[in-house]
Parts: C-alpha cells; sequence; structure tokens
C-alpha cells in the first residue's frame, strides 16, 4: 500500500469500493447499505488503494463536508483528465471536466436542452416507450427487468435524445459496459472506440445535419464563437458515459426494492401520487454515482491537510446514510418529506441531466405498477448487486401471478 | 415569512418549485429568479417545504 507522506498513518484505512464488505459483485447484495457503517468511523479517511488504476483517495464520509468538497470547484476541481491516458491527447469531457470560470459557459450552452421545462416536452415519448416494453412483457408473467424493461427503456431515452440509432443499443451498452466495469486496458479501448464513434458523428452533423443533440453542438457557439470539433466530441463523449447505464441501474434498485417490501409496494398502489416523493427516497437509498475531485491546490478540510493533487472521492450513497441530516438514515421510508439527498451532486456540477431522470424513474415506476400486477423476487433467484466505479445491479427476475 | 434568495449558490436542481411553482419562479434553464421572496399569507407551510428542499441551501427562511 501506497501511502504519500502528507497522510497521517491513522487516517489510513485499508478501504476499497472493490474490495470492501458488500463491494464485490454478489446475490442478494446490499452495496448502499454496506457503506453506511463509513459513519461509525472517522469523517474523513485514507483509501491508499481506491481506484480502477490502484491510485489512493480521501473518502468525504458525511454529507455537509461532500457539500463543501463540491461546491468548491475552484479548489477541488473535476479535471481529472479521465480519458488522457487512454487517448494519448487532452481531450476533457465538457463540462463536467472544465472547471469555473470557463465551465459556466458551456453548462449554460447545454442546460436549456435538460431543463425541467423541456424534460416535461419529452414526458409523453418516454412514457410511451416505457409503455410499450411492458406491456410486451407482463403476459409473461414473470421477466429479467433490467435486460427486459430498465436498460431498453433507460438507454432507449437516451439514445433518442442524443439523435442515436436504437438499432446500435447493444454496441453501446456493451462499450459503457468495459468503459465503467472493464480491466484498465479494456477501459483503455472503449475509450478510444466511443471517442472514435463521436468524431464520426460530428463529422456527420456538420455535414447532415438533423433534429438531435450533436447537430444542435455543432451548430452552437460559446462566447461568440462555434464550437470546435474537440468540444463537441469532449460533450459527447460525457453523455454518453453519464447517461447510458445510471437511470437502468435505479430502475432496477426500485423495482427490488418494491418486489422484497410487498407493504411498500401496496402503498405506492393504493396512493399512486406519493410517487414522486418515493422516488426521491429511493433515490437517497439507492445512489450509484462516487463523485471524485482533485485538490487543485494545498488546502485544508476540517483540520486535514490535503495536498495539491490528492483524489477526494465523494460517495454518495455514503452521504445519503448520514444521520446528522437523515434522521433513522437506513430506514427506507417513501413518505420521507425533508429529503435533501446528494444522488445528483451538489455544486456547480449538479447531474446536468437530474430533471430527465427523475422524470424516468417516476414514469418507470408509474406504469410498472399500472401494468404488472403484485409482483416478487421470482422463486429460487436472488438479484445480483456490485459496488466499483458505479455501484448497481446486473440482474433481477421478478415474478407476478 | 420571507425567503432569502441566495442566487450564487443556485445550481438549478429545482426542487423548491417541484413543491410550489407558484412561489419558487424559475428561469427558463429551471435556477431560480433573483429577488427573495415575500411569502403570502396562508402559504407559509409550503414555501417553508420549498425553501427546505434545496440540496445547495441557497433558500434561507426568515420570519418576520
Amino acid at each position: 500500500m501506497k501511502v504519500p507522506d502528507h497522510v497521517p498513518p491513522e487516517l489510513v484505512r485499508d478501504f476499497s469500493y472493490w474490495s470492501a464488505p458488500g463491494m464485490p459483485p454478489s446475490r442478494g447484495g446490499d452495496p448502499q447499505g454496506a457503506l453506511a457503517s463509513l459513519h461509525d468511523g472517522p469523517p474523513i479517511f485514507f483509501a491508499p488503494e481506491n481506484s480502477y488504476d490502484g491510485h489512493g483517495t480521501w473518502v468525504i464520509v458525511r454529507a455537509a463536508d461532500q457539500r463543501r468538497v463540491l461546491q468548491d470547484a475552484t479548489t477541488f476541481s473535476s479535471r481529472r483528465q479521465l480519458f488522457e491516458k487512454a487517448l494519448g491527447e487532452d481531450l476533457p469531457t465538457i463540462p463536467l471536466e472544465i472547471d469555473p470560470p470557463a465551465h459556466g459557459a458551456y453548462r449554460s450552452l447545454l442546460n436549456p436542452l435538460l431543463s425541467p421545462k423541456r424534460v416535461m416536452a419529452m414526458e409523453a415519448a418516454n412514457r410511451e416507450r416505457a409503455v410499450e416494453l411492458i406491456e410486451g412483457l407482463k403476459g409473461k408473467g414473470r421477466c429479467e427487468v433490467m435486460e427486459d424493461f430498465a436498460f431498453p427503456f433507460a438507454v432507449g431515452v437516451f439514445l433518442q435524445f442524443l439523435g442515436l440509432p436504437q438499432s446500435r443499443r447493444q454496441e453501446f451498452l456493451g462499450w459503457a459496459d468495459k468503459q465503467l466495469h472493464g480491466t484498465p486496458e479494456e477501459r483503455g479501448e472503449a475509450i478510444r472506440t466511443v471517442i472514435a464513434f463521436m468524431r464520426e458523428l460530428v463529422e456527420l452533423r456538420r455535414r447532415e445535419p438533423a433534429e438531435d443533440f450533436m447537430t444542435f453542438v455543432v451548430q452552437a457557439e460559446v462566447d461568440g464563437r462555434k464550437l470546435d470539433d474537440r468540444e463537441a466530441v469532449g460533450m459527447g463523449a460525457l453523455l454518453f458515459i453519464a447517461g447510458l447505464d445510471t437511470v437502468a441501474a435505479a430502475i432496477g434498485f426500485d423495482l427490488r426494492h418494491l418486489a422484497v417490501h410487498q407493504e411498500a409496494q401496496a402503498q405506492l398502489r393504493a396512493d399512486p401520487a406519493g410517487i414522486p416523493l418515493a422516488v426521491e427516497e429511493l433515490l437517497r437509498a439507492f445512489s450509484t454515482v462516487l463523485v471524485t475531485r482533485v485538490a487543485a491546490r494545498d488546502t485544508e478540510l476540517n483540520g486535514i491537510f490535503i495536498k495539491a493533487g490528492d483524489r477526494v472521492s465523494c460517495p454518495s450513497m455514503v452521504a445519503n446514510r448520514d444521520p446528522d441530516e437523515f434522521p433513522d438514515p437506513n430506514r427506507i421510508d417513501l413518505r420521507r418529506e425533508d429529503n435533501r439527498h446528494v444522488a445528483f451532486a451538489y455544486g456547480p456540477h449538479r447531474c446536468l441531466g437530474s430533471h430527465l431522470a427523475r422524470r424516468e424513474l417516476v414514469i418507470a415506476i408509474e406504469e410498472w405498477l399500472r401494468r404488472i400486477p403484485t409482483f416478487r423476487i421470482s422463486e429460487g433467484t436472488a438479484p445480483l448487486t456490485h459496488g466499483g466505479h458505479v455501484f448497481g445491479i446486473q440482474d433481477l427476475e421478478l415474478a407476478w401471478n | 415569512m420571507r425567503i432569502k434568495v441566495l442566487n450564487e449558490k443556485c445550481q438549478g436542481h429545482a426542487r423548491c418549485a417541484a413543491q410550489s411553482p407558484e412561489i419558487f419562479r424559475l428561469d427558463d434553464d429551471g435556477f431560480i429568479l433573483p429577488g427573495d421572496i415575500a411569502v403570502p399569507e396562508g402559504q407559509e407551510r409550503t414555501a417553508w417545504r420549498g425553501a427546505k428542499s434545496c440540496p445547495e441551501r441557497a433558500l434561507v427562511i426568515e420570519d418576520d
């Protein structure tokens, strides 16, 4: 274990999102619940091998401290050069890997595309997509939710937004899977594939404009000039990694919760108007994203020295189980009202797709409950869950009569 | 009851407007419009819930 000299030994913990208890893939696992016990330990600690490539990170446990980190994007930079090593060239994902003040112009450009109003304009088409999928499987009396519903729905919405053909869904999912969960070699290869694809798409939309995201991007202006190819590719690449499997994972965790907790399922069936509030609680309880920053300068957090270049990890699912902000945090209460969870992060890099993601989850649960009778985990099965770079649920077998 | 709006802290989560679109008015991008909010009588409860829903703590409740 490599521990930098400036890290006090008493703050070092043997921990990683891949190997800690509850993190490796397991049947019937509860990766978010497994990390709740971090609140019994130090509020900030150093984990020497806590990234896919064996780097150490600080881990910020409490919600209030995560807010300090994420709201201060100048000190805690998101310029992580995710793609640089794989590509051998500087190509930031945009706007995530751009710090303020340059970040603002890119973000203002994209905000209207996924604003609450714009998302409501997509509502009917998104709902129709969910209804069609559910109607197609309900007669079977059982299904594997991820393959049969969650991925086709969430990825379908995403591909439509990006203007990419639905026929290539499996191919895109394969790239995303390798990029998020593959070996370092597989990650590199997947990143190069995605970037090459985005370069082609940029070229195509400059030549043949359409009614889609990439056409908007190649025609857009920032600070009075057109975006160049590098910027357009950086935006496409970010949406690809951010949007492809996060919503599907959330749908999986949510439906599993309702399958296991029959009283919660009955409660939402009796009161469908309570679904938006319930979705917030499920977002809190089953967050999947780790937010990582890099200290841009030497700084200090709660009396702990953090050196320029240190990686700082803000696990959303841990902040969301903070007893200081959520009374009885491990109790999942679908009527919980005071619920300022961090599923979509805090600060200027707040998830650009949060409004769309929220509506997708509400639509998915509404239409599922409306069309599928009382459902349960299929006898003899247990869903496969995992921690890691993005927490997830790989399969979920449900049955109904 | 008044609500002080700290626009520089708003990141467009739009949770306040989800509680009450009448009290918390957003721009087209989903960020709160500038200016403190004088809560109409009888709407204190909803306004309180909206202010308390902000993940960034951009809405500060000021009792008269």
